[in-house]
């Protein structure tokens, strides 16, 4: 047997290499640096970050002790990896509908990149208590209130809709 | 560039220092023999910890009752946090070593969980002993049994990750007398609480006529009054530990309870996970419709079907080519030499031309 700490470590890793990969590409595509192969490498190395993103969420609840949230790490990391989840998922729609990859694009890609990786580092001071990123106020928790969420989910689907109607014109 | 950015990297990797596995601590937990994670280092990582470990047993074990023992770390100078992980254990193989294995039950640890390792911030040191209390509930069946403390630290300088393991100590568990006042063997105590929460505890006995709560605070030990089983523990305001002890009496041998701990600590952090659930919907929607939005100019729309750029490009690509092709020098009035072609006089016709002008023709 295999604990869910060790699948969870498998499955970070297998996703964070992937994310790192991208982001490596991303930079060259900022640069426009490097060989043409940039640009599918940091989207298809982003695709999969993306698909072995919940492995790495599912099996980090699981090898977590007790039930729920109950660190503001915790709560952050689940912030910080869905605002990465979603602006990957953005570029990836944004690419696949043929936008181009300008010094815009590359940035956000590595923003997501960086966002996904400090994610990862949280998660290392959790289960370790060490980290490189003590700059970052880990402690504290930006929650909004639910009607505020509400709104906000809202507004995201109105703009994931607007955006597929235009497209299909 | 290449050169300042290997020498960068180069810098970044000398500048790192080789470390003990997870220096700060693995959390307390029930847990085999282990080395901490070191073993996946190379061996010049792992030492032997110095540590005098020793444990303390009461006169008498019953089985199924429960009972304090005390474990005491001497003599060892660790890593700067000063935190050693502290093990009971039933055997030294690192396997099937917990003590549950044997039918024992961790029912307060030194840090007041249920853990069968711990790990302990004290100051240790090679003057120092660090003792520390334990609830067992000893197994239910009588007999010998082998118990050991296991201990797991850094060293001073750090870099080496330090273990050590108690000789075998046997113990001997009886079985219960008749008419023994006792705990009831289902009953287990509280071990923490909050501040400011006034906790009631309810006792469930066997052969007991009477019962005798002491509570200790320090080293002042008052009584509590117990009424219909039942006694109250007054809220703490600060964190820390209070203990208590119950006297039972009855028919059999009067019989005094291990002191059992009672942590307060700070209520643990909470969040509205509903709220937190939704603002993380909200987010991943919002960054996704955000970039989508972000639209390709209008012409750019189906440039990856587009080839027009790539078509313009070969185009100008081999205009080029055929404007250099060779066009000769321009024909003399006389019109092309006997016998040339025009393809010819353009490749040749220059090199005709000098041979006129040098009167070799």
């Amino acid at each position: 047997m295999i604990s869910a700490g060790t699948l969870h470590v498998i499955a970070t890793e297998l996703t964070i290499g992937m994310f790192a990969l991208s982001g490596v590409a991303f930079l060259l595509c900022l640069l426009k640096k490097g060989p043409i192969s940039r640009e599918a490498v940091a989207h298809w190395a982003l695709l999969g970050g993306l698909l072995a993103t919940p492995f790495a969420i599912f099996t980090g609840l699981n090898a977590a002790p007790g039930e729920g949230i109950e660190s503001p790490l915790l709560a952050n990391k689940l912030i910080l990896s869905t605002v990465s989840t979603g602006l990957a998922i953005g570029i990836l729609i944004r690419r696949k509908w043929g936008g181009d990859v300008d010094s815009r694009h590359a940035s956000i890609g590595m923003i997501t990149v960086a966002l996904m990786l400090t994610t990862a580092g949280m998660g290392g001071e959790y289960s370790r208590n060490e980290t490189l990123l003590y700059f970052v106020p880990k402690e504290t928790v930006f929650l909004f209130p639910i009607w505020a969420s509400i709104l906000l989910i809202v507004l995201g689907i109105v703009m994931l809709g607007k955006s597929a109607v235009e497209h299909r014109r | 560039m290449r050169v300042k950015a290997a020498t960068i990297l180069l810098l970044m990797i000398l500048s790192s220092t080789i470390s003990t596995a997870n220096p700060g601590g693995e959390g307390d937990a029930v847990r085999s023999r282990d080395c901490a994670g070191s073993c996946h280092a190379s061996s010049s990582t792992n030492g032997v910890s110095s540590a005098t470990l020793s444990i303390e047993f009461p006169d008498e074990i019953y089985a199924g009752l429960l009972m304090e023992i005390q474990t005491s770390v001497e003599g060892v100078d660790v890593s700067s946090n000063s935190m050693s992980g502290m093990a009971i254990l039933i055997n030294s193989d690192g396997a099937k070593d917990l003590p549950a294995n044997d039918g024992w039950e961790v029912i307060t640890d030194p840090n007041g969980g249920t853990n069968n390792y711990v790990e302990i911030t004290d100051s240790f040191s090679s003057q120092n002993i660090v003792t520390r209390s334990w609830t067992l509930r000893a197994p239910p069946t009588p007999g010998m049994y082998d118990i050991f403390l296991a201990v797991q630290h850094g060293s001073p300088n750090g870099g080496v990750a330090m273990s050590g393991i108690s000789n075998l100590t046997q113990v001997e568990v009886s079985a219960v007398p008749e008419n023994l006042p006792q705990l009831a063997p289902d009953w287990t105590p509280t071990n923490t609480r909050n501040l400011g929460e006034v906790t009631t505890i309810k006792l469930e006995t066997l052969n007991t006529d009477s019962a005798t709560v002491e509570l200790k605070i320090g080293a002042e030990i008052s009584e509590i009054p117990v009424e219909d089983g039942e006694f109250i523990i007054p809220a703490a305001v600060n964190p820390g530990v209070v203990e208590w002890r119950v006297i039972l009496t009855g028919e059999g041998p009067t019989q005094t309870s291990p002191w059992f701990r009672l942590t307060a600590q700070e209520p643990g952090w909470e969040i509205d996970e509903t709220a937190l659930y939704l603002q993380s919907i909200a987010l991943l929607l919002l960054c996704a419709g955000l970039v989508i939005l972000r639209r390709p100019s209008g012409g750019d729309y189906n440039k990856n079907y587009d080839n027009t750029n790539y078509i313009s490009t070969e185009s100008e690509v081999e205009a080029p080519q055929e404007s250099t092709s060779p066009v000769g020098p321009p024909l003399p009035p006389e019109g092309l030499p006997i016998g040339w072609t025009m393809e010819q006089w353009q490749h040749y016709g220059q090199e005709h031309l000098n041979k006129l002008a040098r009167g070799e023709i």
